[in-house]
């Protein structure tokens, strides 16, 4: 799984490609998000269209950045999220935590 | 029934999804149904390597699958301890939504018709799993 972040004015977007299922490689996401977090970042976009499908573990990683996002007071939305991932944020009811939007433009212009 | 045997090791996960893809195009089954089967499958395997195998290398997960008309089953099987089941929580519950784990059940059984465990000692965790369709498969009964 690979993370690679740009910045859009005050946004961070974090790119996401590769099987987000938990292990070592879930890490990357978490300590990027930290590091974000640490420099001061308040609004994140994570960019799932590199991400063809997770488990639940990869759920409970998203999780994790999601609350530590929150707890510093910050915003975190979703794009791209593929159609698997989409039908397993509608079982799990975790459409109702995730705000996801189609394209990665329109995550932005939320704000 | 024959079986596939795999490592316990994340890579395994993602063998598994290519793997129940085929088998459900096989089977006959239609992309959304494919895709609720493979999800299932990915959580029983996600579960038998970490928490059952717990990552060792030197323990085995056993996969296999059959289909027939209107049918697909597939068990999964570790050298594991077992769990207590009744600790299964509704990770949808509002106490629970926000966990960072304890999904995998719940998803297994939200997209098969059917889910059982078996433990035991000897022989570890086994999940077998059914899921019932209208798809017809390609040159009848069929496994792996």
């Amino acid at each position: 799984m690979k993370v690679k972040t740009q910045m859009e004015n005050d946004i961070a977007i974090v790119h996401v490609s590769g099987k987000l299922m938990g292990g070592p490689e879930s890490e990357n996401l978490r300590n990027e998000i930290k590091r974000l977090l640490d420099e001061g970042s308040k609004k994140f976009i994570i960019n799932l269209k590199g991400v063809p499908w997770i488990n639940s573990t990869g759920l409970g990683a998203l999780m994790a950045v999601y609350t530590s996002v929150q707890r510093s007071e910050g915003v975190l939305k979703l794009c791209h999220v593929s159609d698997r991932i989409q039908s397993l944020f509608m079982i799990t009811k975790l459409l109702t935590i995730f705000d996801t939007y189609p394209t990665e433009k329109e995550a932005i212009e939320s704000f | 029934m024959e079986e596939m045997v795999l490592p316990s090791e994340f890579a395994t996960l993602e063998r598994v999804d290519e793997i129940m893809l085929r088998c459900s195009h096989l089977a006959g089954l239609d992309e959304q149904t494919s895709n609720e089967v493979a999800m299932a499958v990915i959580e029983a395997v996600t579960n038998a390597v970490i928490h059952g195998n717990r990552l060792d290398k030197d323990k085995q997960v056993k996969l296999s699958c059959r289909w027939g008309p209107g049918e697909i089953t597939i068990s999964v099987q570790d050298e594991g301890e077992g769990f207590d089941l009744s600790c299964a929580h509704d990770p949808t519950d509002a106490e629970h939504c926000m966990d960072c784990s304890g999904r995998g059940i719940f998803i297994m059984r939200a997209t098969m018709d059917e889910v059982e465990f078996e433990m035991s000692r000897d022989k570890g965790t086994t999940v077998k799993m059914t899921k019932c369709h209208s798809g017809t498969p390609e040159g009848g009964d069929g496994g792996i």
